[in-house]
C-alpha cells in the first residue's frame, strides 16, 4: 500500500512536469494552429537557461526560474517573427521549418556547451515523510508552481485584455482585426507566452533530469500527446491528459516498465483520434 | 494544376544518376562503393516516403519505424540461422521461439519483413484516415510512434539487443551463396531499378492520378465518388513495403541494425532528404538522398555538428526559397519561389 501512495505521488509529480511542458503547447498549437516542432528545443533552452543561472553564474535557482522563461520567451518571439508568421496557413511548411529550427537550436547548443548532459543541483533540499513515504520537497514545490502557473495562465487568458485578444482571433480572426485588434502583434506574444512556459517546464525538469542538446525530442512527443488526448484548445483536457500519461507511467512503471506505459497511452491516442477527435475530456461541440 | 506537371527533365536526370550508380563500382574504390551499396538502400527508403509524402501529401515522420520493422525480422533472422542468438542466450533463452524459428528460412524472412510492414501501415492506416482528423495529426502521430517504436526497441533487450542492436551479421547472399561486395552491390541496385520502375508506374496509374488529386482537393475527389481513406490507407501500405524491403536489404549490407535507425532520427533524416531533393516526382527523392549522404559523409567526419547545424538552415531555405526542393527549382525557374496560393495567405497578415 505504501508503495502504491509512493508511486501516486511520483506519478504526480511527472504529470506536473508533463503537465507544465504541454501548457505552451495548448497555446501554440490548440489556441494558434500552429504545429511547433521545435517545441522540444524550447524546453531544452530553459534547462540550459536554469543550468547557465545555477551553475555557470552561481545565482539561486529561483532567479533562474523567471529567467529560463524569459530566455525561452524571447526565443520564441524571434522564431514567431521569422518564421512562422511568415509561413501563416500552410502547415506542412511550417512543421518542415520549425522542424529546421529544432535542429539549428541542438546544434548550437551542441557547439556551445557540448554534447555530455549537464546537472542542477536540486534546489531544496530535504524530504516530507509519512511513515514509508517520502516525498521530496522539491516535488512538492513543483507540483505546487504548476497548479499555480496553470491557474494563471487560465486567468491571463480569460480575464485580461491580452487574453480576451487572444481567444477573440482564435475563435474568428477576421472579426478581431475588423474590431482593430492588432493579430499580428497578438500572434507574436501568445507565442511568446507559450515559449516561456516550454522554457519554465525545462528549467523546473532540469535538477530531476539530464540536461542534454538531444533532450528535446521525448518532451515534444509527450506535450503533443498530452495535448491530443486532452483535446488541443482545453486547459482542463490537458490537465486530466497529463495525470493520465503522468500517473499511467509511474504505476505501470512501478509493476513493469514505463515503455508499457507509453505503448498504452499511444493506443489510447489511436483510439481517441479515432472515435473522439476533438480529445477525450473535451466538451461537447456547439 | 502546375504540380501535377511533370518534369520532363527529369527522367534524364534519374538515367544520369543511375548510369553513375550503375559503373561506380567500375572504379575499383571498395570504400566508397561499399557506402554508395548503403545510400541505395535509403533510396528506396526515399521512394518510399515520396509515394506517401510527395504523392499523396501523408508527411508521416515516423516512417523509420516500418523500415525498422523489415530491419529487425531480418536482423533475427540472420542471427538465428545457427541456433539461439548470442544476445538472447545471455538472457537466458535456450530454445529458438516458435515465432523466431518462422522467420528463420530466409525467404520467410525477407517476406515477413515487407509485409509486416504494410499489415502494420494499414491497421494504422485504417484508424487514422478513416477519422475526420487533418493531415497535420497524420504527422504529430507518426512522430509520436517512432518515439514509441524506439522504446520498444530498446526495452526488449531479451529479443532485439536492445541499446545496442544486432550486429555481426553475414552480408548479402544469393541463393545460399555469399556474395562479394560488387555482386551485392549489383544485388542491391537491381532492386533498386525494380522499385523505381515500380513506383513510376503505380504513380502513372489511375491510382497515382487519384492520390495526387486526394492531396490537392481530398473533398473534390470525394464528390467524385472516391474513398480517398482507402487510397491513402493502400498507398501507406505500399510505401511500408517498400519501407520494409529497404530495411531488409540494409541489414545485411548494413552488418547491424540498431534503435538509432528506427527512431526520429533516421525518420526526420528521409524527411530531410525529400525537402531538399524535392517531392513527388521521385526524382527529388533520389537527389535528394544521394546528395545530403554524398555531403554529410564528406563534411560529417570533421564537422560533425557544423554540418547538422548547416542541414538544419539548409531546410529552413529551402522551406524559404524552393518549397518544392531542388527538382521544384529546376522545373520552374520563371515562377520563382513557387509559392502555392491559397486563401489561407490572407488568414494571417
Amino acid at each position: 500500500m505504501d508503495s502504491f501512495v509512493a508511486l501516486l505521488l511520483n506519478g504526480l509529480n511527472s504529470s506536473a512536469l508533463i503537465l507544465i511542458a504541454a501548457l505552451g503547447m495548448v497555446i501554440i498549437c490548440g489556441m494558434m494552429n500552429v504545429i511547433n516542432l521545435a517545441h522540444g528545443e524550447l524546453i531544452m533552452i530553459g534547462a540550459y537557461t536554469a543550468y547557465s543561472v545555477t551553475q555557470v553564474m552561481g545565482r539561486s535557482f529561483f532567479a533562474a526560474l523567471p529567467a529560463a522563461f524569459a530566455v525561452t520567451a524571447a526565443a520564441g518571439a524571434v522564431i514567431e517573427r521569422l518564421v512562422v508568421k511568415k509561413l501563416a496557413g500552410r502547415p506542412a511548411e511550417t512543421m518542415l521549418a520549425t522542424f529546421g529550427v529544432s535542429v539549428v537550436l541542438q546544434q548550437m547548443t551542441n557547439i556551445l556547451f557540448g554534447a555530455q548532459s549537464k546537472y542542477v543541483a536540486i534546489p531544496i533540499a530535504g524530504k516530507l515523510a509519512f511513515g514509508r513515504v517520502v516525498v521530496p520537497y522539491y516535488n512538492i514545490f513543483t507540483v505546487l508552481l504548476v497548479a499555480a502557473v496553470t491557474a494563471g495562465t487560465v486567468w491571463m487568458l480569460h480575464r485580461t485584455k491580452f487574453g480576451k485578444r487572444v481567444r477573440a482571433i482564435t475563435q474568428n480572426r477576421e472579426m478581431a482585426e475588423c474590431l482593430g485588434i492588432d493579430s499580428s502583434r497578438a500572434d507574436t506574444l501568445a507565442f511568446a507566452f507559450g515559449s516561456g512556459l516550454a522554457g519554465l517546464a525545462g528549467a523546473l525538469a532540469a535538477p530531476v533530469r539530464s540536461v542534454s542538446p538531444f533532450m528535446g525530442g521525448p518532451y515534444l512527443v509527450n506535450s503533443f500527446m498530452t495535448s491530443v488526448v486532452g483535446g488541443v484548445a482545453s486547459f482542463s483536457g490537458t490537465a486530466a491528459g497529463s495525470l493520465l500519461v503522468g500517473e499511467s507511467t509511474a504505476l505501470l512503471g512501478g509493476v513493469s516498465n514505463d515503455v508499457l506505459a507509453n505503448i498504452l497511452v499511444f493506443l489510447l491516442i489511436i483510439a481517441a483520434i479515432r472515435f473522439k477527435p476533438e480529445g477525450l475530456f473535451a466538451k461537447e461541440r456547439r | 494544376m502546375t504540380r501535377l506537371a511533370k518534369i520532363p527533365a527529369g527522367r534524364y536526370l534519374d538515367f544520369a544518376l543511375f548510369l553513375a550508380l550503375g559503373l561506380f563500382p567500375l572504379t575499383g574504390l571498395l570504400f566508397y562503393t561499399q557506402l554508395l551499396q548503403k545510400y541505395l538502400v535509403f533510396l528506396i527508403f526515399a521512394y518510399s516516403l515520396d509515394l506517401l509524402w510527395g504523392y499523396a501529401g501523408l508527411m508521416d515522420l515516423g516512417h523509420a519505424v516500418l523500415f525498422g520493422m523489415g530491419g529487425y525480422l531480418m536482423a533475427l533472422s540472420l542471427s538465428a540461422q545457427n541456433g539461439v542468438p548470442e544476445f538472447m542466450a545471455r538472457y537466458g533463452v535456450r530454445e529458438v521461439p516458435a515465432w523466431l524459428a518462422a522467420i528463420v528460412p530466409l525467404p520467410a524472412a525477407v517476406l515477413a519483413g515487407i509485409l509486416i510492414p504494410a499489415l502494420f501501415a494499414g491497421l494504422l492506416g485504417r484508424f487514422l484516415f478513416s477519422s475526420r482528423v487533418g493531415g497535420v495529426f497524420f504527422s504529430v502521430i507518426t512522430l509520436a510512434l517512432a518515439q514509441v517504436f524506439n522504446l520498444f526497441i530498446q526495452s526488449q533487450q531479451k529479443y532485439t539487443g536492445g541499446f545496442n542492436g544486432i550486429g555481426g551479421l553475414p552480408g548479402l547472399a544469393l541463393f545460399g551463396r555469399p556474395l562479394d561486395l560488387v555482386q551485392g552491390y549489383y544485388l542491391v541496385f537491381a532492386v533498386v531499378l525494380l522499385v523505381y520502375a515500380f513506383c513510376r508506374g503505380l504513380t502513372a496509374s489511375r491510382f497515382g492520378l487519384v492520390l495526387r488529386g486526394i492531396r490537392e482537393n481530398g473533398a473534390r475527389l470525394e464528390f467524385l465518388g472516391y474513398d480517398p481513406a482507402r487510397f491513402k490507407t493502400a498507398v501507406f501500405m505500399v510505401s511500408g513495403a517498400l519501407a520494409g524491403l529497404a530495411g531488409v536489404l540494409y541489414v545485411p549490407v548494413n552488418g547491424m541494425i540498431a534503435p538509432n535507425d528506427v527512431g526520429m532520427e533516421f525518420s526526420t533524416a528521409a524527411i530531410v532528404w525529400l525537402a531538399i531533393g524535392g517531392r513527388g516526382n521521385l526524382t527529388g527523392a533520389a537527389l535528394g538522398a544521394m546528395l545530403v549522404n554524398v555531403v554529410g559523409n564528406a563534411l560529417s567526419e570533421n564537422f560533425g555538428a557544423y554540418w547538422q547545424l548547416l542541414l538544419g538552415a539548409v531546410l529552413l531555405a529551402v522551406v524559404f526559397f524552393a518549397p518544392q526542393g531542388i527538382t521544384g527549382a529546376l522545373a520552374r525557374p520563371a515562377r520563382g519561389s513557387g509559392r502555392p496560393k491559397g486563401k489561407g495567405m490572407a488568414r494571417r497578415a
